[in-house]
Formats: structure tokens, C-alpha cells, sequence
């Protein structure tokens, strides 16, 4: 069989060229050795000036200055002119000796007769064949091939699918391939909607006519292969915001704001009608808890009733935004987003006592307004931007907790930086641009224009990033984290004790590794640290060894604890800045081809100067916040619209790509994003727009007609009933009932770092109380805080576009036995007793703090009839005569707390 | 509090009669309490629901054995492991020999070692199998894997799935409860809902006076939390009166009527006074005790009983377990603990025939080393490759044996148990097709078992 191929190899009629022994020996003998040692260098992988001397098709097809080779013209070729050094700019092998005058002579003889190249049959499979079988079919009939059929090797296209081997070695007309590319079959057409060249087509031909000689291995999809069809780049959300015209309504009366236009012609376009406007009392109660989290004050709502100007409501809106307790309540969200936690989430779970600041950082940014393009440059990349002061940053540092906070993953996260960085690449794309980029770790994105490489482009800066060290297992001390103090500050202050724990360290590691070498010689039980048995090497012992080490740890605590504490961020850093392989299905130990960084293909593809030092963490966060990316204004206005309406214009606000769910208004969520970068991505004036229209002013009752023609107010309507989130009620009860204590949270009381000790078998867990509203409770990565899970809470270990609302026995439990529920109506109730003189008076005042509105006659009858034959049954349940009355209001109180009309928004 | 259950009238009227004592029911909660069970609608997310076709089980009582049970020296005889004890293997290591002996039992003649003699007994409802494979070899990884199919990113429980996809009978009692006494690795995770609805995840359950939190009333008497059950509806009534039929609203007031009913029925689900002292005595368990596993297993044959779908019992938590690294002795008590009471739990439920649509599940996260660094090593290393679990009940074959192992139980040999097959198969037992039972999440379809995992059709009766 080996001397036939031989003579078949010479007959591969790549792009028809006629050839004789004679001219494919010349080419062995005089070119291929040329091309292989002065040319390849450059030619082949890395496409310099675009072109590759690696095949006849490549040559034939040239490089960004067109074609190299003009058949049977070597003095039209510019191949010969760059060797020859008679082209003005292009003078080869670059930077070395020109070529000798024979060898160029031989080049124009080969081009002269052809430029003939013969081809083994493994060249051709993989020159011609392997590109167009993985561009072309490898999408749909790779590892989850469709109809059953994969053609990723020889053998699969021998097995087929259902219709039979999909190839007949030697016999092209057999093979279903080819008579499925050729699209002579009955049903099968492949590629479907489209044809493969006469060229390509050709080759596949000739391949399987000529045995169908395979090379390498599986077919794997090529980074380089990834194509945006047309019909992803069309897209919606990936078209330019278009800030569309304002449209006209029929009932222009009933709008107040734009927003309003364009809901009532959706509304007048269908022949629903609008639902009466809110009460002020709902009016006030409802924007109170939208934008503070807290129910108003009864002073607030007399001051909103008896205000009869047209602005009232506007400057009640205006006071809530200018409320400190506004960015508690919309940093809460971003927390959510950001998947805020207090712990590092490893198998340990260590704290981080510096979390806060970045959590206090949100907050203080909502407060003040900070333009939303400046909050994500911070978040991403404020230790890389200008500070006008010392204060400012800081700030910036402490911003870039956000990249910090990034989930660590096992026994050893100082082994998983690839883990952290998928999640930081999960969140961050999920976050600012509404894209499940992380789909791409493994393989290219299934539904959305998101090549591997993409992933990779990112994963290149993130990966150029110091990530700080919380602890761990084995490593109980915090690494990495940036100080406040300038380095050289920070060198003097711990010079000193650096100094002693250098040899203790420089001890640790031999110590460590002698073990390491004992293990290897041992079973090698993995990342696990409990103690290991006695195994023998030399003299010493594991044991002996451990010992050691629990020594020079112990000295190593005695130097830390005397070390001076020096004000630290969680936050990131630079480091070596480089470009990433991808990493094949995701796993570092298999690296393919390397990605320069870029931002991602479909949202312009944007590289890194080409002199770039840096990891990349300013131009990422730069495109991120670019005007003119389509996603980024989009995906926050509909953010902001979400919170204020229970749902998104988009109603899967962190997926804004095709399996996510198409705007239910794509005009008006243009009209937000285009407003929203001319008001200089200012948060609070989208509230304003969006408040202050009828939409959000519309009562929650509404025309029955509609109801049944629109059951999921998809068209606005009428507004939505909204539970409150777990923290709004936690905090409107501290509130009502006197305990809140609303200063701003610090951080949190953890045992001091030199105590740190926890391990898998012993994680950190704790739960610490505060009467500080529920944004500052500590939160932990491997244990739910035990309220905030009853309440639908978010789960710090993941992204939270939105909350459940959901409706469970626990809650009622809750509600009904919890020691917190029974402590605030005892507190309220003995506060009222001091507060107000008689039940009467007590009662209103109750219902203004809970239900901002005065009881009902009936109500009041019935609370009062209430009081008294409680007070009645704690007497026969010996509540002492002094506490009768309090303790009657007390289970007054509690079923107030856990009335419907306490817990949901109207 | 008067005892309803005595009165002759049944629960629902019992409510009535507290409710109707501030006011009368409004419609709407009448409505829903008519349906007691419906069709699962927005209202009641934990309605049951029909499996996607018939289904050998109905509910599932797993057993997580926390910290790495030994496959060799419990379920997986290995005659060479004895022979050649201490013989070097590949990499320089010695094989150890298993601690205990192994013996045949029932017809069957399925081999256990003597450190589990009262779950040998059983062996003949058991399907043992020999090759679990989980994709990690730390426990917190490898406790996710056997409880989410996932090692790395956090996904819903299989408890959770088994809620989402069926529902569950009794809505007094929550769908998914666990019982256990200490966090395990990676805590709450091991039970949560992750992406799925968060009704649907487990309720942790302590073992002691308060297993289910906010369960016993702070008022001064009964009586006085009656009436405020009585006001909150009086209140609850006329904040209806003025709205628009929202169903969100009467699910909130009927979820007062089940907490009331969940604060007397759960402390009776785990009031075990009223078992007999043969019961009791099967299980291992002193009367009045409320520890140890023998009181969870107990107490998971009650819930199951009373209609929860998924009952999880672990047995320890990330520390003091089955993570015998030192001395493989230190497993004695451990298996002391759970041997008597898993076989107790097994014959009850049989005898009261619960155990034909019960699938009761015994797993651990990972097997243990059959080989070590030195010569007569005392403990074993973590071991992910090759392990034991059985499955008994629910559809599935007694008394036969599933995969092999080599001739030490270091690799499988033939007829791997993936724990993606083993979710799939607990799944299909359930009446559900693991590829099917999936749930939309940030733009992917999730399932319990990713894109792998096959129903190993062999091991269902």
C-alpha cells in the first residue's frame, strides 16, 4: 500500500495543477526546504502580514497585500520581488541576508511552471479536508452531534448516524458526505442553508475518492474558524442605541413623562385602558420603600397629603433621593449583582474582614450619584486611574473589591486561580453586559456570538491581575491585599518583622517540601491535610516533619501578632502582564493557541495598544463603559426599571442574548438607555424619569377588562404588587417598632487574623446580630444567613438578577414564633405605652407607622375589642397585672407585622 | 391549645372553627382550601404533580455518610486485598488489608464485612453498588458532587430537583427536609436551591427540642395565638376586600393556615412517644432519646409516613466522621451509630410496607484508599475513582450487586456508577427522565445530571 500511495500522492488535484514527477521532485529538492528554514519562521501559525507559506491554497491565496504568486508570471509575483529585494518595502527574509541568487532563480522557474506542490494525502486531509469538515460541520456534529451523528474522526464518518456510514473510502458517489455536500440527496443538505464552494467541494471529493487518508486527531473547532453570521451581528441587542422618537398618543393627557408615551400606545395600540392613578398614601409608601427600603415616617405622609402642588410628588422623590438611606437600599441590588459575600467561599470559608469597604462603597457611590460609566471604570480599574487625592485613591482601590470578591474554590485556592477567574468572567459579564460570556470557557458559546477565544481575550487580563488571598486551609493568613500606605511607607513599618519571618518562611518551604517529596513517595492523597500516617524516609518522619512545621508556624504567629495592623482593601492589583492559551473544555492542563487580550467580537473586537505594559484592566473597563457599546446603558436602565416594577422590560435582566427574552418595549428601553448617557449615566435622573411618570404613579388596581386581555400586566397597565424583599422587612420592623439603629455599618466582629485556624473539617461559620438595617449583616458564602434564606435572600455564591417572592409556611412560622417578631412588638408596644395616653390615640399611630393610613371604623372597633379580651387572656395566662396592657398590644402588634398589607406594596 | 385531632371534626374544620372565631373566611381561601390537592398552580408551587410517566418511587429517604465510607472495608470483598497485603503496587505503595472480615448473607449472599452486622441483614432488599464513581477527591467538592452533580459552581440539590419536579403530598410539612445533627462540608449548599425556586430548598432540621425553626409558640397561651392567628386573617380579610383577586395575597393567608397546622404536626412527626417499645427497639433507640442516627431514622420513617417527598439524613458533619485518615478504627463507632438503625429503618418500612415505594438511598462522597504510603498503615487516604452506596426499595432489585471493582478495588472494572447514572437512575425511579426535568437559567437549560448521566436500567426491578 505504501508504494501505491506514493504514487497517488502526486495526483491530489489541489486547485488543478498539472504536475510531473520531474516538477514535484524540483519542489522537494529546491523550494519546500526554502520555504521550511528561511520563510515558516513567520508564515505559518502566526500569519505575519497576514500570509501563510505553508501550502499551495495559502500561497495562491495571499496576505493583507494581496497575492504573493501570479502562475506562470514570476515577474508580476511579489513573492519574488520581496526576495529579490527589488519591492520598496517589502525586502524577505526579513531582517537577515537576501537568499542566494540560484535560489531565487528557482523560485521564478517553480512559479514560472506552476508553482507545483505535491501534497502527502495526511497534507491534504489537513491542508484541505480538516478545515472545511470543522468550520463547516463540527458546530452541530462535534461531542453533541445532532440527529446522532458526530464526524469528528474517521471512525464516527464510518459508523454514521441513522442513515448508514456517512463514508465509503474510494467511492465519493457512495458516501453520503459527499452526496449530502453536493446536496444530490433527497433530504440531506448540508451545510443546511447554505452550499460549500465547487472548490471545497472538490477537494472533499477527491479526498474520499483517494481513500479518505485521515491525520491528527479529532477534528477540534479552531478559535481562528469562528465566524459572526450575519444573523447574530443582527441581533437586537447588539444594534446601536438609536434614541427613537417620542410616540403619539391619543390620550396625551394621561402622560406625564415620555415613558409614559411609550406605554399608553402599546395600551391605545391593543384597547386597554389605564388604571386610576395611586392614592398619595399608596403613592408615598410605595416610592418610600422603593427607594429607601423603609416605610415613611407619618410626618413624611402628612407633609405629601397637605402639599397640593403639582410638584409634590416630585419633591418627595427628590428628598428620598437625597436620603442616606437611599444607597442602603439600591447598593443592595448591586450587591445582589455583584454577588457581595463576606467570606472567601473556599473549603474553609474565610472571612474577610475588609469586605465591607467595597460593600460601604456601593452604598456611598448610590448616594452621591456617582455616574454609572466612572462606578464601573472604578469597579474594574480604579488602582489604574488618576486620583486627584490621597482619599480619592483609595477609594478607586477599594472599588476593585468588586474583581476581589470573586468566588475561591477548593481546600487550595491558591491552586484555583482559573476557577476564580471564571466566576469573575461569569459575573462580570452577566453584570454590565446582560451575557453569559463564561458559556464560552469550554467551547464556544452555543447561542450567543461568543467565540472560546473571546473568553479567552478576558481571561488573559484577569489573569495579568493579582487577585488577593483571604486564607486558607493551609495558609491561614491574609496575602495580597493593598495597602493604604505608599509602598515605601509601607516597607519601613514592616521591615523589621519581614525580616524575622523570611528564614521562618524560607524554613516553612523546605519543611513543606521535604513532606512533599515524603508524600510523593507516599499514596499522594490528594489536597487533604489531615494528619497523615508515619511514613518513614531517612531518619525523620511525617510526623517529625509536621512537628516542625507546627513549630515555625507557631514563631511565625508570635511575629504577626506584634506585626503593626496597617489599613488594608480586598481589592486587586497589577501583575506580569501576558496573554492567555485557550484552555481546551476549560482544563489548565491543556493549553492551545494563545489570544492576544481583546474585548469581545461582537461588541467591536476592541485590542490592546500595541505597547501595552498593563493587564488590560483600564481599556476592559473602558469598553465596558464605552457609550457605544450597544449592552451596557441598556442592560442598567432595565436594571433600574426592573427594581421599581418587580420586572424588566427585558424580563431576564442578566441575559440579554438570544435565549434570553426579547424587551417587551424595545423602543422605550432605548429611549432610558439613550437618556440615561445624555444625563451622564446618572442613576437618580433615571428615577426621576421613570417616577415621575403616570406609568409609575398608576394605581395597583385596575380595570377588570384588561385583566383579563393582559393577565401579566406585560403592557403597564396598572402597577404590580411587590412583596417586600427579605431586608425591607427585617428593617421597616426594626423601624416601626424603634429598634433600628441606622448608622452606616462598619465591619464585622471576626476573631483577630492571629486566631485563624479553620479548615474543611472545621469551616468558619458565625452569625452576628445587629439592629443595623439587614445590608450590613455579615453574609457567608458556605452558610446561608438563617433569616435572609427564609425571606428569599440572595445566594452570595451566585449572581442575582432578581428576587423570589416566594410564599412559604416558614415565612408564617417566622412570623408567628420568631424571637425577633416577639422582641419588636414587646419593644413597640412598651414604647407606645409611653408614647400615647389611651388605645384610641395608640391605634392611630400604629396604623400610620405600619399601613401609613388611619384605621377604619371597623377596624378600630375591632382592634379595641381586641385589646381588651387579650388583656383579658394574659391575665389567665398570669401575665402580671402591671404588663396586661403591653403585652395585650405586644400580640396586637404581632399580627400587624404579619399582616398582608405590611408586607406587600400596593 | 385544645386538641383538634380529638374533637372528631377534621383539621380543615378545626381551622375553621379559630378562624371563624375573629371573622368569617373570605371566598377565595375556602377555594384553595377545597383543592387540598391540585393541580399545581402559581399559588402552590408545591402542589404534587404527576411524574412524567409512572413511577416505582414516591418519596426518597437518603442517607449521606459524611467524610469518605471505605467501599473496602464494607460493601466491596476483596479476597486479594487480604492476600496480598502489604505486597508494593504501582508508585511504591503497600495494599492494605481491609480491617474486617466479610461474610455472605441472605439468599442472596451478598458479602458485608462485619463492621455493618445489621445492614448485612437487609441485603436481600439491597441493590449494592460497587462502582460509584464521584468527580473529586476533597470532601467539599466531592459532598456537592453527590448532592448537585456538580464539583465546582453551586447548583440545586437533588432534593431540590425532586420538589421542583414533583411537588410533594403533605403541604404541612416542607417538601424537602434534612436531617442533620452538624453542617456538613460545603454547608448549606448540600440542600440548596440554588437557581430553582427557593421554596423548593431543604429545610435543615437539628435533632433536639426545636428541629424546625420558629416551630413552638412564644405567646402566653395557645389560646392567645389563636387569636392572633384569628386578627392577622380579620386583617388579611378586609385588606381583600378592597383589592383586586391576587393570588400572591390568599397564599399568604392560606401559608398561616399550614404553619399552624406545620406547628402541630411537626413536633408530632417527631414526637416518638407513641412508638412502641419494639419499634423503638429495632431501630437501637432509648426511649426518650432524641440523638443519634437511630432518632433520624425514626423520625424519616414518620416523614416519610406522613407524605414529605425527600428526606435526607446525614449522619455527621465535616468533622468527627467517616474521614479516616489515622485509624481506620475510629469508623467503629461511627458505624455503630448507623448500622442498626439504617437495618431498623429498612424492616420497618417493609413491614409496613413502605419499603415498595420508598427508595431509600445509603451514599458517601467518596471510597477510601486500598492501598497506602507505608506498610501496615492504620487509616486510608481519599478514594473518588471506585466506591460503594446501595440502593434498596422504590423499584429497585434486592439482593443483587451492581459494577465491579479490580481485583483491590482501586479502579472499576466493569459497569461504572457515574454519580450523573446514579442521580439519573434515582430520577427515573421517581417517574422523571433526568434529560427532561430541566430548568431555564441565564439563558441554558440546567439539570441535575449537566449533559451526561445514563439510567442504569439493570438495577430496576
Amino acid at each position: 500500500m505504501g508504494v501505491a500511495l506514493v504514487g497517488i500522492c502526486f495526483l491530489f488535484p489541489s486547485v488543478l495543477q498539472a504536475q510531473t514527477p520531474d516538477q514535484a521532485e524540483f519542489f522537494e529538492a529546491k523550494i519546500r526546504p526554502v520555504l521550511a528554514s528561511k520563510c515558516n519562521a513567520c508564515h505559518t501559525g502566526l500569519k505575519s502580514g497576514g500570509l501563510q507559506l505553508d501550502s499551495r491554497r495559502n500561497i495562491l491565496k495571499g496576505g493583507n497585500d494581496g497575492p504573493v504568486i501570479v502562475l506562470g508570471k514570476p515577474d508580476d509575483s511579489l513573492l519574488i520581488a520581496a526576495i529579490s529585494h527589488t519591492h520598496e518595502r517589502i525586502k524577505m527574509p526579513l531582517n537577515g541576508p537576501k537568499l542566494d541568487d540560484e535560489t531565487i532563480e528557482n523560485f521564478k522557474k517553480w512559479i514560472q511552471n506552476g508553482a507545483v506542490w505535491p501534497e502527502s494525502p495526511e497534507e491534504f486531509f489537513d491542508g484541505q479536508v480538516r478545515p472545511v469538515l470543522a468550520a463547516n460541520c463540527l458546530p452541530c456534529h462535534g461531542a453533541t452531534p445532532m440527529g446522532g451523528f458526530r464526524l469528528d474522526t474517521r471512525e464516527s464518518l464510518l459508523k454514521g448516524g441513522p442513515l448508514g456510514a456517512a463514508l465509503v473510502p474510494g467511492d465519493a458517489d457512495k458516501s453520503l458526505l459527499i452526496q449530502a455536500v453536493q446536496q444530490t440527496h433527497d433530504k440531506l443538505k448540508m451545510p443546511p442553508g447554505k452550499k460549500l464552494s465547487e472548490a471545497e467541494i472538490a477537494d472533499l471529493v477527491a479526498w474520499v475518492k483517494n481513500g479518505a487518508v485521515w491525520a491528527g486527531g479529532a477534528l477540534t473547532a479552531s478559535p481562528d474558524d469562528y465566524q459572526i453570521t450575519p444573523e447574530q451581528k443582527a441581533f437586537w441587542s447588539f444594534q446601536p442605541i438609536k434614541k427613537p422618537t417620542v410616540p403619539r398618543i391619543k390620550n396625551a393627557a394621561r402622560a406625564k413623562t415620555p415613558v409614559d408615551n411609550f406605554i399608553l400606545a402599546q395600551l391605545e395600540a391593543k384597547g386597554l385602558k389605564l388604571a386610576p392613578a395611586a392614592g398619595k398614601r399608596a403613592l408615598i409608601r410605595r416610592a418610600t420603600y422603593d427607594l429607601t427600603g423603609l416605610p415613611p415616617t407619618p410626618q413624611e405622609v402628612d407633609a405629601f397629603l397637605a402639599d397640593r402642588s403639582p410638584q409634590a410628588f416630585a419633591k418627595v422623590v427628590d428628598r428620598l433621593l437625597a436620603s442616606p438611606h437611599y444607597g442602603e437600599r439600591w447598593g443592595r441590588h448591586w450587591l445582589d449583582v455583584a454577588r457581595y459575600a463576606d467570606t472567601a467561599g473556599d473549603s474553609a470559608d474565610y472571612p474577610i474582614p475588609q469586605a465591607y469597604l467595597y460593600r460601604n462603597y456601593v452604598i456611598y457611590s448610590f448616594n452621591r450619584d456617582k455616574p454609572y460609566d466612572e462606578f464601573i471604570r472604578e469597579q474594574i480599574a480604579g488602582d489604574l486611574m488618576p486620583a486627584k487625592s490621597e482619599p480619592e485613591k483609595w477609594e478607586h482601590s477599594v472599588a476593585t473589591g468588586y474583581l476581589a470578591i470573586a468566588k475561591r474554590f477548593s481546600v487550595k485556592p491558591e491552586n484555583y486561580k482559573y476557577l476564580t477567574i471564571d466566576d469573575t468572567i461569569d459575573n462580570l459579564g452577566k453584570t454590565f453586559l446582560g451575557m453569559s460570556v463564561a458559556c464560552a470557557r469550554c467551547h464556544n458559546h452555543k447561542y450567543d456570538p461568543i467565540p472560546s477565544k473571546d473568553y479567552y481575550a478576558l481571561y488573559g487580563i484577569l489573569d495579568s491581575t493579582r487577585f488577593p488571598f483571604a486564607g486558607s486551609e493551609n495558609i491561614n493568613e491574609q496575602r495580597d491585599l493593598v495597602y493604604r500606605l505608599p509602598p515605601e511607607k509601607v516597607e519601613a513599618a514592616l521591615k523589621p518583622f519581614n525580616d524575622q519571618l523570611k528564614p521562618l518562611d524560607e524554613q516553612l518551604k523546605k519543611l513543606e517540601e521535604e513532606k512533599k517529596v515524603l508524600d510523593k513517595a507516599g499514596n499522594g492523597a490528594g489536597a487533604d491535610d489531615t494528619p497523615h500516617p508515619v511514613a518513614a524516609h531517612g531518619t525523620r518522619t511525617v510526623q517529625d516533619i509536621d512537628k516542625d512545621i507546627r513549630e515555625v508556624k507557631k514563631q511565625r504567629q508570635k511575629v504577626r501578632a506584634d506585626m503593626p495592623t496597617l489599613e488594608t482593601a480586598y481589592a486587586v492589583a497589577e501583575e506580569t502582564a501576558h496573554d492567555s492559551p485557550v484552555l481546551l473544555r476549560g482544563d489548565p492542563a491543556k493549553k492551545g493557541d494563545v489570544v492576544p487580550r481583546h474585548f469581545l467580537q461582537i461588541l467591536g473586537g476592541q485590542a490592546l495598544p500595541t505597547d501595552c505594559k498593563a493587564s488590560g484592566r483600564l481599556q476592559l473597563a473602558q469598553w465596558l463603559a464605552d457609550p457605544k457599546n450597544p449592552l451596557t446603558a441598556r442592560v442598567m436602565v432595565n436594571r433600574i426599571w426592573e427594581y421599581h416594577f418587580g420586572k424588566g422590560i427585558v424580563a431576564t435582566p442578566s441575559d440579554f442574548g438570544k435565549r434570553g427574552k426579547a424587551p417587551s418595549h424595545p423602543e422605550l428601553l432605548d429611549y432610558l438607555a439613550s437618556r440615561f448617557i445624555e444625563s451622564g449615566w446618572s442613576i437618580k435622573a433615571m428615577h426621576r424619569l421613570i417616577m415621575l411618570s403616570q406609568t409609575y404613579q398608576l394605581s395597583s388596581n385596575g380595570p377588570h377588562e384588561d385583566a383579563a386581555m393582559d393577565p401579566g400586566n406585560d403592557l403597564y397597565w396598572k402597577f404590580n404588587r411587590q412583596r417586600l424583599d427579605a431586608e425591607s422587612i427585617r428593617d421597616a420592623i426594626l423601624k416601626v417598632s424603634g429598634d433600628l439603629d441606622s448608622t452606616v455599618g462598619t465591619g464585622h466582629p471576626f476573631p483577630p487574623p492571629v486566631a485563624w485556624n479553620w479548615t474543611q473539617h472545621k469551616p468558619f461559620a458565625a452569625v452576628y446580630e445587629t439592629d443595623r438595617r439587614s445590608v450590613y449583616l455579615m453574609v457567608q458564602r458556605s452558610q446561608r444567613h438563617p433569616y435572609l434564606s427564609v425571606f428569599d435572600g440572595a445566594d452570595p455564591n451566585v449572581s442575582t438578577p432578581g428576587r423570589d417572592s416566594s410564599i412559604t409556611p416558614l415565612q408564617a412560622l417566622f412570623a408567628m414564633n420568631s424571637e425577633f417578631i416577639h422582641d419588636c412588638s414587646e419593644h413597640w408596644a412598651a414604647r407606645l405605652m409611653d408614647e400615647a395616653p389611651d388605645n384610641a390615640r395608640r391605634l392611630d399611630m400604629v396604623f400610620e407607622l405600619a399601613f401609613a393610613r388611619p384605621p377604619t371604623a371597623l377596624e378600630k372597633k375591632k382592634a379595641l375589642a381586641y385589646l381588651d379580651q387579650s388583656r383579658q387572656k394574659m391575665g389567665a395566662a398570669d401575665v402580671g397585672p402591671d404588663l396586661l396592657t403591653q403585652e395585650s398590644w405586644a400580640s396586637f402588634l404581632r399580627a400587624v407585622l404579619a399582616t398582608n398589607e405590611f408586607m406587600y406594596i400596593d | 391549645m385544645g386538641d383538634h385531632s380529638n374533637c372528631g371534626c377534621t383539621r380543615r374544620q378545626s381551622l375553621r372553627s379559630i378562624l371563624g372565631a375573629s371573622l368569617v373566611i373570605p371566598a377565595i381561601l375556602s377555594d384553595l382550601m377545597a383543592a387540598d390537592v391540585s393541580a399545581p398552580s402559581d399559588a402552590n408551587p408545591l402542589a404534587p404533580k404527576a411524574p412524567q410517566f409512572p413511577a416505582r418511587a414516591k418519596r426518597v429517604i437518603f442517607l449521606h455518610m459524611s467524610g469518605g465510607v471505605s467501599h473496602v472495608d464494607t460493601f466491596d470483598p476483596k479476597p486479594k486485598l487480604f492476600a496480598d497485603n502489604g505486597k508494593t503496587i504501582q508508585g511504591g505503595k503497600y495494599l492494605t488489608q481491609p480491617k474486617w472480615k466479610f461474610q455472605h448473607y441472605g439468599k442472596s449472599g451478598t458479602e458485608v464485612s462485619d463492621l455493618l452486622p445489621h445492614m448485612a441483614e437487609c441485603v436481600d432488599d439491597m441493590c449494592v453498588i460497587r462502582t460509584m464513581k464521584n468527580d473529586h477527591n476533597d470532601h467539599f467538592e466531592a459532598t456537592l458532587g453527590i448532592h448537585t452533580g456538580s464539583v465546582t459552581f453551586t447548583r440545586p440539590s437533588i432534593g431540590s430537583w425532586t420538589s421542583y419536579g414533583l411537588g410533594t403530598f403533605n403541604q404541612n410539612l416542607p417538601s424537602f427536609l434534612v436531617l442533620a445533627p452538624q453542617l456538613p462540608y460545603a454547608g448549606s449548599q448540600v440542600w440548596g436551591s440554588d437557581f430553582l425556586p427557593a421554596i423548593h430548598q431543604g429545610t435543615r432540621i437539628v435533632p433536639g427540642p426545636e428541629p424546625i425553626p420558629n416551630l413552638k409558640p412564644r405567646t402566653p397561651s395557645p389560646e392567645i395565638q389563636e387569636m392572633e392567628l384569628g386578627l392577622i386573617d380579620f386583617f388579611n380579610t378586609e385588606h381583600l376586600r378592597g383589592r383586586d383577586s391576587d393570588p400572591a395575597l390568599a397564599a399568604r393567608i392560606k401559608s398561616f393556615e399550614t404553619a399552624f397546622h406545620m406547628q402541630k404536626e411537626a413536633p408530632e412527626a417527631f414526637d416518638l412517644s407513641k412508638e412502641t417499645d419494639a419499634t423503638l427497639k429495632l431501630y437501637g433507640l432509648e426511649r426518650g432519646s432524641t440523638e443519634g442516627f437511630a432518632w433520624q431514622c425514626l423520625v424519616a420513617r414518620r416523614l416519610a409516613e406522613r407524605g414529605v417527598r425527600f428526606i435526607e439524613l446525614i449522619d455527621t458533619g465535616s468533622n468527627t466522621n467517616w474521614d479516616a485518615h489515622g485509624d481506620m478504627q475510629t469508623c467503629v463507632p461511627l458505624a455503630k451509630n448507623i448500622d442498626q438503625p439504617i437495618a431498623g429503618l429498612l424492616k420497618d418500612l417493609k413491614s409496613r410496607g413502605l419499603l415498595q415505594d420508598t427508595l431509600v438511598v445509603w451514599t458517601t462522597e467518596f471510597g477510601r484508599t486500598p492501598f497506602s504510603a507505608m506498610q501496615d498503615a492504620k487509616g486510608r487516604e481519599h478514594h473518588a475513582r471506585a466506591y460503594s452506596s446501595w440502593l434498596a426499595g422504590g423499584g429497585v432489585k434486592g439482593g443483587i450487586t451492581y459494577g465491579q471493582t479490580d481485583d483491590y478495588g482501586i479502579e472499576v472494572a466493569s459497569n461504572q456508577m457515574h454519580i450523573h447514572d446514579f442521580h439519573a437512575t434515582i430520577l427515573y425511579l421517581l417517574g422523571m427522565d433526568h434529560t427532561k426535568l430541566t430548568f431555564r437559567h441565564a439563558g441554558r437549560d440546567y439539570r441535575l445530571t449537566d449533559v451526561a448521566g445514563q439510567v442504569i436500567k439493570e438495577i430496576v426491578a
